[in-house]
This record gives structure tokens, sequence and C-alpha cells, in this order.
């Protein structure tokens, strides 16, 4: 069946099953190999997307149930404001180990700012559940925090 | 040369190879992609795989374009502890080069497989670990052309990424490599301005002929270089860390940036034309195959195209672990073969005898086998005698669970076999091995095998790379021409990998009346096919006894074990420093000073820095100081190779915990204090390993355990198999680093393993309970 959805600002249309999770169109038929597997269950937040600014994991996701939502991966972050202070905060204190769960953990983090853009230790702990094997856990903490101080100092909460 | 120079006395094969490359100036072998429809996009930029350059290659390792570009070939695996960049730091401090003009490319496995080590990369000079103008002392095993030990003498030598020991077996040649190429851009310089070699030096890629001031960048001479040989490379000497200038500063990883975007070409990235995607179903208890499966019934699924079993992978390419057989499903895209193959009916033939297997069974065996004689490793004095004398004992006994390795990304392959040519692109910590499995399996000769390496989503033990390779290796062998992307579940990569085996351990003590132990004994029983046993507790006491016996004692069960980070040392060291803690506390002393002045009786080569890193770690977290109700310090000692005077990585750690009285545990701090031997290669990849590992050793003291039920592993997923999140991390973590005389060991992979006896000794000093058995979820933490 054929399914329109927008996917980093594009209308894109793809022929799928509607049980088809929204990871696998994402990364199979359109391409997009951002987001992860990682569980499958939506227990480990490596498929993380946003879905009209949401943190949504893809892998349990139906196409089907996404229907006119903006869909956004990490594809687009480079380009996206808040994105791209934290990409620049994950760079300068070197983040990330092997990297894979990374994809995911910044599009939550992406959802978190834009909700809390100077979150607390506590916010943060509730809302980033995504799980990092290698641990890079203590500098993305530290990351949030370099990137909303650097976004408030700028006068900007988005 | 003439062919009657094969029968030449005093030329070697590998001479003749040198040679013949040196004068050709030897292209790379690069990516190849088959010629087939239009590509469907792998973004070039993410993809870390051998590409062909535009220009000819200094030397095997470092290739250097017009543009001052610098290429290093990377023959570990990138998996987040910085090889990526170290290594490229080690070829690059000798090449003085632009390092910001550097980018990393995986070396080829296929040249290894044709290619010898040039002579010169195979003479470790200098006096061993205590030497700092030296190399160090690498570990070559056999030569194998399984390469499970290295290649000794092949063109790259060492593939593997395990151990923890990338710099250590490394840096002496990687610096050579360096330097030799170096040297030749200077030949080269010096041949085209007409001077002698010895007046011309370099810095950051620019060449200074010292009497004329006449300048020329390493870009402009590299052709030139590339065909001028140097004529006594055996004669290179490298630098010693106090002539570093890149090594032993922080570098950013050079791998971030993309990790970043979400650029980065994982394994399980790969995408090429005409692809065919395989969902795999193996049989959950191991041993097992397949009785039948029923086709028939999805063979009409959209998109599905054929469905095959697979044979018990062959125990022979994954060092004797036995996994089970099982059935692939292929379609055109994973989703299809993945809800094909869930629906597709399947028997399983599963062997009675490991059908009634479990983790209470196996743990009754183990605790038989410590009671058995076992195979005495070290016995010192007599401890029979002081345990009979009447002196004051204590005994304990451990246990650790069977653990997976978990990384983030499912086991996967991309394979394709032609009639004379494999091609696999993977995420894999032992390409040499994975090549000669490529070739067991598809009788194509391993000089025509291509292992395309990827970035690994986690590593965490190269054993347990487990059978992806081999299952698509077969797979692709019976779809000849037709490029095979084989990936897992979740579900499957929890069978399809090798465990830490569980173990258990028993020590007892005798203390002389100040509370000293008179006689240790420690007991350690593990699967016999477990690596690592011997951990933590051979070779000597690393605290003072008069008397000391260690045992291990084994037993067989089918489930397949393998290395796991830390391999032995996790699990050794907990049952040590938890059973020091505990002796400390019978005796009323203080376990800080207690580990102190045992070590300081012992005449271990390294126990100043032992000591040291004692001193530091107890400085910094304010031991001895206070704490609220509900807090305590615990404090371990962490070493590898302490006991022998070679290379060695020791530090210690106090973590800081609270546990509030519902049984909530938290780990507040951790003050590190950590050896730097003669000098780091990277401190900035060494603290994320130190921070990245403080973590992954508490899930394991807290979260992790897997449980064998009718011969198959339990938890499956990350509901049941909980990794640690965020929310757990400590909040403060300080690492204060000291040199030493001696080069280190490496720190991969158990920096973090006193966690676990130090939540043990935090829970017994809040709660009064003493638990032994990890983890510690199943433990009532609560206390009034």
């Amino acid at each position: 069946m054929a399914y329109t959805i927008q996917v980093n600002h594009v209308q894109r249309t793809v022929d799928v099953d509607g049980e088809m999770p929204l990871l696998w169109v994402l990364r199979d038929e359109l391409n997009l190999k951002g987001p992860k597997l990682g569980c499958g269950a939506g227990l480990c937040g490596a498929c993380t997307v946003h879905l009209d600014g949401q943190a949504t994991r893809s892998c349990i996701t139906p196409i089907s149930s996404v229907g006119n939502s903006a869909v956004v991966t990490i594809e687009a972050m480079a380009d996206d404001p808040v994105g791209k202070k934290l990409q620049a905060a994950w760079m300068e204190l070197d983040v990330p180990q092997c990297g894979y769960c990374q994809s995911g953990m910044i599009m939550s983090v992406v959802a978190l700012l834009n909700k809390r853009p100077n979150p607390t230790d506590a916010e943060i702990d509730a809302e980033i559940t995504n799980a990092c094997r290698c641990s890079t856990y203590h500098r993305i903490r530290q990351a949030i925090h370099l990137a909303a101080a650097k976004m408030s100092v700028q006068g900007r909460a988005l | 040369m003439s062919k009657s120079d094969l029968h030449q006395p005093g030329i070697s094969r590998r001479d003749l190879l040198s040679a013949a490359a040196a004068a050709s100036g030897a292209l790379v072998v690069g990516f190849w992609m088959p010629q087939r429809a239009a590509a469907d996009g792998i973004d070039p930029a993410g993809a870390a795989w051998a590409r062909k350059p535009a220009v000819d290659e200094v030397n095997a390792w470092v290739v250097v374009a017009p543009d001052d570009t610098v290429t290093i070939r990377i023959a570990q695996t990138e998996l987040g502890q910085g090889v990526w960049t170290s290594n490229a730091m080690m070829v690059c401090e000798e090449l003085q080069c632009d390092w910001s003009k550097v980018r990393p490319q995986y070396a080829s496995a296929n040249r290894d497989a044709r290619e010898m080590a040039p002579e010169w990369t195979l003479n470790v000079m200098g006096n061993g670990a205590t030497d700092p103008t030296g190399g160090g002392e690498p570990e070559f095993g056999d030569r194998s052309r399984t390469g499970i030990e290295g290649i000794p003498d092949s063109l790259y030598r060492r593939m593997r990424t395990n151990a923890a020991a990338s710099v250590k077996d490394g840096r002496y040649y990687l610096q050579l490599a360096g330097a030799e190429a170096r040297e030749r851009l200077l030949l080269a310089a010096a041949k085209s301005w007409g001077v002698p070699v010895e007046e011309v030096t370099s810095a950051n890629s620019v060449i200074t002929h010292g009497p004329t001031g006449r300048t020329n960048t390493y870009g402009q001479v590299a052709a030139l270089a590339a065909h001028t040989p140097h004529p006594h490379p055996e004669q290179i000497r490298i630098k010693s860390p106090s002539q570093w200038t890149l090594m032993g500063t922080e570098q950013k990883n050079l791998d971030v940036p993309l990790k970043v975007s979400g650029k980065t070409i994982y394994g399980i990235d790969v995408r090429l034309p005409g692809m065919k995607w395989a969902a795999v179903k193996s049989c959950p208890v191991y041993g097992g195959t397949v009785k039948r499966f029923d086709f028939e019934r999805i063979r009409n699924e959209p998109g599905i195209r054929s469905a095959i079993q697979f044979p018990i992978p062959d125990a022979a390419l994954i060092r004797g672990r036995v996994f089970g057989g099982g059935v692939a499903v292929i379609a055109d895209s994973w989703y299809q073969a993945k809800s094909a193959l869930e629906k597709m009916p399947i028997e399983w033939d599963v062997p009675a005898k490991y059908a009634a297997v479990n983790t209470a069974g196996i743990r009754a065996s183990l605790m038989a086998a410590i009671d058995k004689p076992g195979k005495v490793r070290v016995n010192v004095g007599d401890c029979n005698s002081a345990f009979a004398s009447g002196a004051k004992l204590v005994e304990a006994t451990y246990s650790t669970p069977y653990l997976p390795r978990a990384r983030m990304e499912p086991g996967n392959a991309t394979v394709l076999v032609t009639d004379n040519r494999v091609d696999i692109w993977i995420g894999d910590q032992s390409p040499q091995e994975t090549r000669y499995s490529a070739s067991q399996i598809t009788g194509i000769p391993e000089t025509n095998v291509y292992v395309h390496l990827c970035h690994l989503g986690g590593g965490f033990g190269r054993n347990g790379n487990g059978p992806q390779a081999e299952q698509a290796l077969y797979i692709a062998n019976h779809n000849r021409g037709t490029p095979i992307h084989l990936l897992w579940t979740r579900e499957e990569d929890f069978i399809n990998t090798t465990y830490r085996a569980m173990g258990v351990a028993r020590l007892r003590a005798a203390l002389d009346a100040d509370g000293w132990p008179v006689a240790l004994e420690a007991r350690v029983a593990m699967d016999e096919k477990a690596p690592g046993i011997v951990a933590s507790f051979d070779k000597a006491a690393r605290y003072h006894v008069p008397n000391y016996r260690f045992s291990t004692h084994t037993e067989t069960f089918h489930i397949p074990v393998g290395t796991r980070r830390g391999v032995g040392q996790p699990a050794n060291d907990y049952y040590r420093e938890s059973f020091m803690n505990e002796l400390a506390h019978a005796a009323g002393k203080d376990p800080y000073l207690y580990r102190r002045g045992l070590i300081s009786r012992t005449s271990l080569p390294y126990k100043a820095d032992m000591i040291k890193a004692l001193d530091i770690a107890a400085e910094m977290s304010g031991w001895g100081q206070p704490l609220p109700q509900g807090m305590a310090r615990a404090i371990a000692l962490e070493e590898r190779g302490g006991e022998a005077g070679g290379q060695a990585t020791i530090s210690a750690q106090v973590h800081t915990v609270s546990i509030s009285k519902q049984g909530e545990l938290r780990l507040e701090r951790v003050d590190v204090a950590h050896e730097e031997g003669f000098s780091l290669v990277n401190p900035l990849s060494v603290r994320k390993q130190i921070e990245g590992q403080i973590t992954w050793f508490y899930n394991d003291a807290m979260h992790q355990q897997s449980n064998v039920k009718d011969g198959r592993m339990v938890e499956n997923n990350f509901d049941t198999f909980p990794l640690s999140r965020l929310k757990e991390n400590p909040p403060e973590i300080n690492i204060t680093f000291f040199k030493t005389g001696h080069w280190l060991r490496g720190m991969g992979h158990d920096r973090g393993t006193s966690i676990q006896s130090a939540v043990a000794d935090a829970v017994f000093q809040i709660t009064g309970k003493r638990y032994r058995d990890l983890p510690f979820r199943n433990h009532d933490l609560t206390w009034s």
C-alpha cells in the first residue's frame, strides 16, 4: 500500500505493508541510515526520531500510524538550530565512543531541549532514557549543559 | 629478478615481495563494488573501508596526496576505544605531518594475505617493558593461518582488536612505519634538491633545507618518495616519550564528526546494488539444529525469495564454540524477511542432554568442582598446615553469572561470493580470522578474500563476534553472485554470541592475632573453555601472605563461552578485592591501609606503583573523612600484569556509594588514580574509557545476568536484561594520572572492575548484609 509521509521536510511516498515499522521505511525504503536498530522492541532508543517534535521510537511505530506527522531524523540536525548546537557540544567534548546509539541519543536530547532549554539534571535523568552501552553518559550530561548554556547565552530559547 | 633468484640461498620470499613492492610503489587494492545496476548510494564519506587512492603509497601505512592529505592505514577496528585516532597518532608522531590533514582508512586484510611485513618492522628494539627508548614487549603468537593470534609477519601482522593490546603490540612498528615514511620523504626532497639528506628536516608536512631555507611539502615529493627506497631501514630508531609532540596530547577522535551526524557506515548500514537481505533463526539450544521447516507457508509473502537451512557453524572456525544450526529467509528487504521468518514453522532437533541444562545445575557442578583438587597454579609455603593451626579462619564463596556482550549493534555481515572472489563488509574484531573462515567456507583462497572493515557499534570481546560472518558466508556461497546482507534481531544476537562463563570462587584465609593473613587459598571454577581463569591470582599473590595456593577447577558445559570485556579480570578482581575487604573487616582494619600494608610487604616489582595508586585514590576521595549515614566508600586495586614486571596497567579506584533505606543504591562519586606508564598515547581516549568502564562494570555489578533454562539462554532483550541508563551514572568522576617506569599493558577493558567489590562492600557497610553473588538487583538492600 502507498503511504505518503513527510520526512525531513520533504514529502516521500513508499509502497509497503502498513505494519512495517517507520525505522525500516526510513532505513531501507528511503535510505536514511541514521536511525539504528538496537532492540526492535522500543527498549533502547537507538531508533529515536521526531514525530511532530516528540522523541519517538521508530522501531515500534507502524508506518500506518504516522499520517501527517512530520518525521525528522538525525540527518536533518545539521540544519536545525538546536541540533547544530548539540552536535557542536558533542564534538567539543568528544562524546561518542562507538557512536551507534548517538543518532537516537541526540534526537532525544534535541526534543528535550526544545521543551526545556535549560534542563536540570533531574529533568535530563527523567527524559533521556536511551541506552548507551559504551556508557558515554558522563560526557552526554556535560554536553547537554554545555549546549544549553551556549543557547541561553545567545538568547535563543529554540 | 629472474626466476632463478627464487632459489638463491639468502633471499627469502619476504625479501622478494618487499623489494618488489618498493620497486613498483604498490598501489592499494581498493574498494570494489559489483558492476551492476545503478548504485543505491552508500555515502562515501561515511565508509571507512579501503579506497583506491589516486596516488602511490609511501609505504603500506602511509599515503600522501599532492595536497598534503595524509591517509594512514589502520589495522585495528574502531569500536569506541579510539584506535582510529590513536593508531594514526603513533604513525604521525614519527611522520611529522600536518595532523589537521590526516584521515585514517582501514588496512586491507586482502593485502595482508598477499604480502609480508617488511623486514625492518619485525625487530623490536630496546630492552623491554622498562626501556622508554624501546619498543616495549609486544606479543605475537605462533604464525597461524586462522589469525587467532595475529600473524607475526604478514603485512599488517596483528589485525585483531583484543586484549586491550592495540598500543602494546602495535606501537613500535607503527612508529617505525611513520619514521620510514618520513625518512623517505626527506630522501626524496634531498634528491630533488641535490643536497645531502642530513641537511633536510621536516615538521607539519613542511620540509626545510637548513642551509638555504628552501622549503617544500610532503605532497610535492610524495610521488618521488614512493619510488625512493630507504637504504638502511633497519637502522631507523623510534622516538621516546620525552621527544613526543603529538602522542601524549589530548586529541579529538577523528571518527566523531560523522558519528554525531549519523553518517558513519556501520556494518548494518552497508547497502549494495542488487543486495538481498537475510533474516535468520538459529536453534536457541546450542548444539541443536533444524529438523524441518515449511517454506511453502511463506513462499508467497511479499518480497520473499528463498529459504536455506544452514548447518551448525564449523566449530573449528569459531574457536571451538558450538552454536546452533538454523534457517535463513532471503527477501528483498529485511523487514519482509524477518516478518516471513516469524510466520514460518520450524521444528528444532535438540540434543536431550543439552535441553536438560539449567543455571542451578551449572552452579551445582561448579560448586562440586571447587571441592575437587583442580589444577594447582601457584603453591607457596604450606596452606594446609596454616589452616590447621587454629588461626582465625575467614572463608567466602562468590559467584558471577553468564554475561553476553550485548553490543548496541546487532550482529550482521554483508557478503558477496563469486566463483573466484569473496567480499565481506563487516564490523569485526578479527578480520584475519574472518578471512580464513571465508576461505574455508567458500573454497576460495584467502588471497582472493576481501574483508572491508566497518566501524563497530560496540565490541566488548573479540570472540563474541559470534558466527554472523560464518552464517552470512554460508548463505552467500549458496547464492553466488548476489550480495547477501544478514542481520540478526536483538533476540538472535543474544543467542548467537559467546558468553562470559559463569564463575564460582571460594577464598579462604587464616589470620594471625594482628589480623594479617598467614595463609590464603583461592579456588576459581569455570567452564574449561573459558579464557582468563587465572587472572588476578596467578604467579604471585598481590597482597603479601607467606602461604598461598591458587587452583582452578573446570567443568564442561554446552553454552558457548569466550572473551568478554576484561576476559578473566572482571570476575577474578571481584573475588579478590571483595575478599580483601572481608579480611580487613575481620581484622578490624581500614581496607585501604590493610591493602597498603600487605602490598608493601610483597616483593612485587611494581608494588611502589600499586601503593601510589591506592594513596592517590584515597586522598582524592577524602578517605577517612566521615560520611553521612547511608553512604560508604570502598577502595580497590586494579592491575593487569602487576605480578610479572613486564608491561602492566595499574590503577586504583574509590567508589562512594549511597543506599536509601528503601534499598535504592546510587553510585555518587568515583575517584580514579591511573598510571600513564611512560606516557599515554591519547589521554582523552583514556579518560573516556575510564568513564565508560565505570558504568559498564556498574551495570554488571547491579543488573546483568543471563540464566540458562532448558539448555537455552533465557534473557533475550533489554527488558529482561537491563542496561544502565544515564540516571545511574555517577554525578562525579575524578581522574588523576601519574607516570611510572614501564610501558602500559593496555586499558581498554579492565579499568572499572573495582566497582563490583566496592558495591559489595558499601552494601555491607551500610546495611550490614554481606552478599557475594552478582548481580545486586537480586538482593534486598533495605536497611533501617
